[in-house]
């Protein structure tokens, strides 16, 4: 699913920290939330506010949790509001979904006060299936063709966020890859085009501040 | 279900807020910039000085109203705009984006002359405790050492975080407050005087110097709009902690302008403060306190300007950052670390250029208060003084288009008073700039700084037209931040009430 890989994308996949501002991670992960029920045809947006479109709840415990959360309160309609919600444990949910499919273990680390949980790739087997994430999305965007809505949600909220070049590491191979970037973006349905965009608002917004 | 009645927060209110900042978190980043003991150790001292004038006290309660009235004006605007960022942003707002990116190329230099002279003060306050010490250190060897750590931490984007700046601008406080306190308590010939409250010495031609002077220590005070997408409650947390900021500055400096100048009699003041400098402070309550408080108050003065260098770097290195993201500088200017999200580029072009500034002065042998400090300083206070002039100037155009109901006071009256005043307060600089930097009458400093000020501004004119021409669609995005689509909050309200919240960009509930 769409978070997922983005998850797998924006962590590091050895050390399970993430490549990005924390804050700007947070951000991309709810924004991929959202797009996991637009594209399931649960919400809708519309300048800058989410629509309630089909109140039956999705087959993923998270996505059911999220709508149930969207249909609970109606006063908040924005979609920066929402962003800025659901960034604050993104990481965790997402990181505890991936490891209900077996991709991550959780890993307790002891810091300097407290201990933190990451969610990283352990085994052989699951650090090759990370690894191939940001991958195969190299090899789509160079393709430049057929990539489903999915990929191309997914490509758009990497650039917004900032990991392109995480991506399009290779500047030879992947040049021709960085030209397809604005037309899979500007290609998508006008919700899903909104969402990557107020992404990247609020992501520029939370790093021109730059606290934590 | 039961219903929740909608004015009570719900759990997504409390979620955000538990992460946003309030009044006080906010006051702390407002004064951060302009320490109060650097500028009461540092700039009050000098002023006083150089400029001679026994008005200090009264300047810094009349530049911290001016600026109040500007802050009514200001913080409404950024209610109405997002990316509430800088000053230019503003100004593209209200006078169109043509004057917007002048507006920017006259805030760089200054902002980025305010912090290398920063750096003066340090050198010269470090190397002279050094010197206490029995180590004989030149000044730019201190500064030196404080320009490399700046620089490491400014590329690691570490900003002293709210609790360390709030521990340390606590005790600045309480240390100024027992200074002024022992100062007061020890006048010149045994009786208290408030000769210097006095406003006289403002309808004289040394009015504009003092002004400019004063405003210089309160720059930093309009950052809190940064944080409004970070406070609490957007629309009063930012007003109240910017209005906090500029009053407690105004009130703290004042006041201990005014205990210098009783302690030594109003007449004495500029004789003694020329002989002790930057010493002033101490050498006057030194007599009356323990060893120990005179330490502490200079360990703290040397934290609190370094606090103020570190906030000065950061400021101009996010400045270059917003200019690079709009595509009015080149575009490695708008990159960031992808981790840190420190804005690299701006980082490292304000190190360079604070090296390069400080190794010629260092290789010119140039005395580090007046010419580094007391001159970079004023230098960068006029730009700043542009920069609000012209603001305010943008606040009027701004709610002239359409007051979205503000009241008449906010909207139409205190941007207009505060107009007013800024314009006599930057005239009166202009004419007596060379009197400022102390230059014979056929210097070409008498006019040459204002006229700069000037070609920078032209030459961003030039460049926001040649943007227009060439780049259209990155024009129209001038002054539009991180929101280049959404710009400017719907403000009609009938489209959307099928909405309880205001929609847009900003939405946070208010």
């Amino acid at each position: 699913m769409l978070a997922d890989q983005y998850f797998l994308i924006a962590h590091e996949d050895r050390t399970g920290r993430s490549r990005l501002h924390p804050r700007a991670t947070g951000l991309g992960l709810a924004a991929a939330l959202l797009g996991e029920l637009v594209l399931e045809g649960r919400i809708g947006i519309t300048d800058g506010d989410l629509l309630i479109l089909d109140r039956h709840p999705p087959s993923d415990a998270l996505a059911h949790d999220i709508l149930d959360l969207l249909v609970a309160q109606p006063r908040h309609r924005d979609v920066r509001t929402w962003l800025a919600f659901l960034s604050q444990d993104a990481a965790i949910r997402v990181g505890e979904r991936l490891m209900r499919l077996g991709a991550v273990e959780s890993v307790t680390r002891r810091r300097m006060l407290s201990t933190e949980t990451l969610y990283m790739p352990n085994s052989a087997e699951q650090r090759n299936a990370a690894a191939w994430a940001p991958a195969r999305l190299a090899n789509l965007l160079v393709r430049g063709v057929g990539m489903s809505i999915s990929d191309r949600v997914l490509i758009g909220l990497v650039a917004a966020t900032g990991l392109t070049r995480h991506v399009l590491y290779d500047f030879e191979m992947h040049r021709h890859a960085f030209q397809s970037l604005p037309s899979a973006v500007s290609s998508l349905p006008s919700d899903l085009r909104e969402l990557v965009e107020y992404t990247e608002a609020s992501v520029g917004s939370v790093l021109t501040v730059g606290r934590r | 279900m039961a219903r929740m009645d909608p004015a009570e927060p719900d759990i997504i209110d409390r979620a955000l807020a538990k992460n946003r900042l309030g009044v006080p978190s906010v006051v702390f980043f407002g004064v951060a910039g302009a320490a109060p003991l650097t500028v009461i150790i540092g700039a009050i001292s000098a002023i006083y000085a150089i400029i001679g004038s026994t008005a200090v006290p009264i300047t810094y309660l009349v530049v911290a109203g001016i600026l109040s009235l500007f802050t009514v004006g200001f913080v409404a605007m950024s209610r109405h705009i997002v990316n509430s960022g800088a000053f230019y942003s503003y100004i593209s707002h209200g006078l169109g984006r043509v004057i917007g990116v002048g507006a920017a190329f006259v805030a760089l230099p200054a902002y980025s002359l305010m912090q290398i002279g920063l750096f003066g003060l340090f050198g010269s306050a470090a190397a002279g405790i050094l010197a206490a010490l029995g180590f004989s250190v030149p000044w730019y060897a201190c500064a030196l050492i404080a320009w490399a750590i700046v620089a490491v931490l400014g590329l690691l984007w570490i900003d002293l975080s709210g609790k360390v700046l709030a521990v340390l601008l606590v005790a600045e406080i309480s240390i100024v407050l027992i200074y002024d306190l022992v100062m007061v308590a020890n006048p010149a010939n045994g009786q208290i005087t408030f000769s210097t409250f006095s406003p006289a010495p403002l309808f004289t031609p040394v009015a504009g110097t003092l002004l400019v002077l004063a405003i210089a220590g309160f720059v930093g005070f309009e950052a809190t709009v940064v944080l409004s997408e970070e406070a609490k409650d957007p629309k009063r947390t930012i007003a109240r902690a910017t209005h906090i900021a500029v009053l407690l500055a105004g009130l703290l400096c004042g006041i201990s302008a005014w205990a210098m100048s009783v302690t030594t009699g109003p007449d004495r003041i500029a004789a003694v403060a020329a002989e002790h400098r930057t010493d002033l402070v101490f050498n006057l309550v030194g007599p009356h306190l323990p060893r120990a408080f005179i330490d502490i108050g200079y360990v703290l003065f040397l934290t609190s300007v370094f606090a103020a260098l570190l906030a000065f770097h950061a400021a101009v290195a996010r400045y270059q950052f917003a200019l690079g993201r709009e595509g009015v500088l080149p575009a490695a200017w708008g990159r960031t670390h992808p981790r840190t999200g420190a804005p690299l580029m701006g980082a490292v072009t304000q190190s360079v250029l604070a090296l390069g500034v400080l190794s010629a002065y260092a290789a010119a042998g140039a005395e580090p208060l007046v010419f580094v400090f007391a001159w970079l300083t004023t230098i960068g206070g006029l730009g700043v003084l542009i920069l609000m002039w012209a603001a305010s100037a943008a606040v009027i155009a701004f709610f002239i288009r359409s007051r979205r109901r503000e009241s008449v006071w906010r909207a139409y009256i205190a941007p207009f008073l505060a107009f007013l005043l800024l314009t006599v307060v930057m005239v009166a600089t202009i004419i007596g700039f060379g009197e400022l930097l102390q230059v014979s009458g056929d210097s070409p400093f008498q006019w040459l700084i204002p006229v700069l000020y000037l070609a920078v501004a032209a030459i961003g004119f030039v460049w926001a037209l040649v943007m227009r021409a060439a780049r259209p669609e990155v024009y129209a995005a001038i002054g539009r931040g991180a929101d280049n689509r959404v710009s400017v909050l719907s403000e009609n309200p009938i489209t959307k009430s099928l909405h309880a919240d205001p929609v847009g960009a900003r939405g946070y509930p208010y």
